[in-house]
């Protein structure tokens, strides 16, 4: 995604020296790119009969947590970390779900219309609790955690509701070729018509700045208090997003939250984005989130234990962050 | 140096989280215990079929799925995982079962089934997270020929098979033969499991269509119960509060649905005399019915609700695989439904003893069901279930 906005921002000066820039920017990215392309490259030798419909499972799987990190990532890139992120998407999940059930097609617009201005409310809550009581963002959002959970058993105790169509079609199938899944072209789209505009303006600024230093943002003249409410805000909406995404691939609302506050962490620190804030983008994030999610299948397909798959899993994340930072330290020195 | 503390301190509390949430998903299961003790079986004899030819051809082999979407660490989770993997073996028909057996919600199963789909396997056997939920992957899997045979519940794609328990009469047996114990009248204490979870509901509809009989049967708190959630130590702390309120001196009867040994503990520490208790077949309230020593004085009875589902659908699916007659329930709420009919065992007649003495398995993990087997669809013996190895393991 950097990427993109560098093409765009840069395009006047050298090419060659563009492609330079963009490359020394983006290294991360693209070590992951390569890293999923390895994998593909692997799961194809593992299960020769891997084709289209597994890409398809593995677009609709990978939707909702990628938007969770997403999520994630607006939240760490402001110096944040928002710990109820699955709760928000589970409470935004079952309201949609809720709502939408039994009720028209069109009626069904205005809902989706109505829960993303839900996550932004319920981001704004987190946000401006963390500025204005000053009590760190992870003890405020762990709080919130609950509050959003018990948020969503009180709208829908058990699994219930519904999807309306066209939602859960937006998310099946392919689009023009049996390679192309609807879902990645809707996470692409989606991710990159919120986030672009956003780094490309001087909000998007102001988070990195606020992430980088808050100090010096302030003395240059940023709100702090602004920008950092404003990046909560963004980590609501893409959790709306991502419940919206669950009640579209499930086609129910579920109350209890999903594993996806530890896997969007996870994919946060595998994506590059320093947990310290300031530093990296949100496409690393999104690739980090479907290599985790083809490594679990290629344990399936390997038939590995279930649980020692998730013990892989942690040690490929540890071991990866581990090789990243000597890299960055090599750098800095 | 501030960087370093707060990465380490989200680190920390991520750590808690994961371990929080693991604990939360294992509880949300049936009857079961939640129990964190590993399966057992390492000190027992394995006793693999000679006959099993894998490894050698696939001719005539079939590779089969199995998803299971929760609770793991809970012993009838634990259990049907690995009666399924007993019967895989026993049958020595099946080159492989692919298992994924973790805690996830409704998304992450409909991704295991589709990666299930992705690893070209003949059938999937799975316990479904949701009824509906899953219905798109099954889908497709039924659209590349793949059996779907559904466990412990049903879901309502039209195409896949369903095997379980009838809870409903699962909850109208024990709670027949609580309210005859107590002569048709007095008041009975209702301990539900977890709120909304479909074997929840069938057993309060059974719980009901008993007491329409018994008009002098009085249940406290309410006729809604008191929600268990299936977990132990919640069990504990409900029991615990009942008995110190005094309210368990006014009751004369317990009905538990399946949280059964932790009721009997609380009301043995507190000195107290037992009331009739109603429970399932787990190991550890059959042997205390057993044990008038301990608990002398303790009358209950236990009601199976077997987690041999696992290895009874990879015997479904691979009788369907073959192309044979499966006898379906007429009455079940979807078409294809091998519906599981429990059996009831108390300790106060010498058939009943006789009985649960019969459940009894060396080696078995108290927190697991007894009924390891069902007739008619599993195969292998004790010792293979407790051993939970599958083909090539």
């Amino acid at each position: 995604m950097n990427a993109a906005v560098g093409a765009a921002v840069e395009s006047r000066s050298s090419p060659l020296a563009t492609l330079g820039r963009l490359v020394r920017r983006n290294v991360w990215t693209l070590g992951l790119l390569v890293i999923l392309a390895l994998l593909l490259v692997a799961t194809k030798i593992i299960q020769p009969s891997y084709g289209p419909a597994g890409i398809q499972g593995l677009a609709i799987s990978v939707l909702p947590l990628a938007l969770a990190a997403a999520a994630q990532t607006s939240a760490v890139l402001a110096r944040g970390i928002d710990l109820s992120i699955g709760s928000m998407m589970a409470l935004t999940s079952v309201v949609s779900a809720r709502l939408m059930d039994d009720q028209t097609e069109g009626f069904a617009i205005l809902v989706v219309a109505g829960v993303l201005i839900l996550g932004l409310v319920i981001g704004a809550v987190n946000g401006a609790l963390v500025v204005f009581t000053r009590v760190p963002d992870i003890v405020v959002t762990l709080a919130m955690l609950f509050v959003w959970a018990g948020a969503a058993l009180l709208v829908l105790n058990t699994p219930g509701g519904g999807s309306a169509k066209w939602l859960s079609d937006l998310t099946r199938g392919p689009l023009f070729t049996d390679w192309l899944p609807q879902a990645a072209v809707l996470l692409v789209a989606v991710v990159a018509v919120i986030w672009i505009p956003i780094r490309r303006s001087r909000l998007g600024l102001s988070i990195y700045a606020v992430g980088s230093d808050p100090l010096a943002a302030f003395r240059s003249g940023v709100s702090v208090t602004r920008t950092k409410i404003f990046s909560y805000m963004l980590a609501g909406l893409f959790s709306a997003i991502g419940g919206l995404a669950l009640t579209a691939t499930t086609g129910i609302g579920t109350p209890v939250p999903g594993p996806y506050t530890l896997m969007s962490v996870a994919a946060v620190v595998l994506g590059g984005v320093s947990l310290a804030g300031g530093r990296g983008g949100i496409f690393g994030p999104v690739i980090a989130v479907i290599i985790l999610s083809l490594l679990r299948t290629d344990m399936t397909f390997l038939n590995v234990d279930t649980n020692l798959a998730t013990v892989a899993q942690g040690l490929i994340l540890v071991g990866v962050v581990m090789v990243g930072s000597l890299i960055q330290m090599r750098r800095e020195r | 140096m501030t960087k370093w503390i707060r990465t380490l301190a989200v680190m920390v509390v991520l750590a808690m989280l994961a371990v929080a949430c693991g604990d939360g998903t294992a509880d949300t299961t049936e009857g079961g215990a939640t129990d964190t003790t590993e399966a057992p079986g390492t000190d027992t004899t394995e006793a693999e079929s000679p006959d099993t030819t894998m490894g050698e051809d696939d001719g005539g082999m079939y590779r089969i799925g199995y998803s299971n979407g929760g609770g793991v660490g809970n012993g009838f989770r634990e259990e049907q995982v690995c009666t399924a993997k007993a019967e895989a073996l026993a049958s020595g028909e099946v080159s492989e079962l692919v298992t994924i057996h973790r805690n996830t919600d409704a998304a992450g199963q409909l991704s295991d089934i589709r990666d299930l789909i992705a690893a070209d396997v003949d059938a999937i056997v799975f316990n479904p997270n949701d009824p509906e939920a899953l219905n798109p992957a099954l889908e497709e899997a039924n659209e590349a020929g793949i059996i779907t045979v559904s466990v412990d519940a049903f879901v309502t794609n039209a195409d896949s098979y369903n095997l379980y328990n009838n809870q409903v009469d699962y909850a109208r047996l024990g709670a027949e033969w609580l309210f005859e114990q107590l002569g048709g009248e007095g008041t009975v204490y209702y301990m539900r499991g977890f709120a909304g979870h479909p074997a929840d509901d069938d057993r309060h509809i059974g719980f009901q269509q008993a007491l329409e009989s018994y008009p002098d049967i009085e249940v406290v708190p309410s006729i809604d119960g008191v929600h268990t959630g299936w977990d132990p130590a919640t069990t504990t702390q409900i029991m615990n509060d009942f008995v110190a309120s005094g309210q368990y001196a006014d009751i004369d009867g317990i009905w538990t649905s399946g949280m059964d040994s932790q009721v009997v503990d609380v009301i043995q520490q507190a000195n107290l005399d037992y009331v009739p208790i109603v429970g399932a077949d787990l190991g550890a309230f059959v042997a205390q019915l057993l044990d008038t020593d301990a608990y002398s004085g303790l009358e209950g009875a236990a009601v199976t609700n077997t987690a041999a589902v696992g290895g009874a659908g990879v015997n479904l699916a691979l009788k369907l695989l073959k192309g044979e007659d499966v006898n379906t329930a007429e009455d079940a709420p979807q078409p294809n439904t091998v519906l599981l009919t429990p059996v009831l065992a108390d300790n106060v007649t010498d058939d009943g003893n006789a009985t649960l003495e019969s459940w009894q398995v060396d080696g078995l993990d108290p927190l697991w069901p007894l009924g390891l087997q069902i007739e008619g669809f599993t195969t292998y013996t004790p010792e293979q279930a407790v051993a939970c190895a599958g083909p090539g393991e």
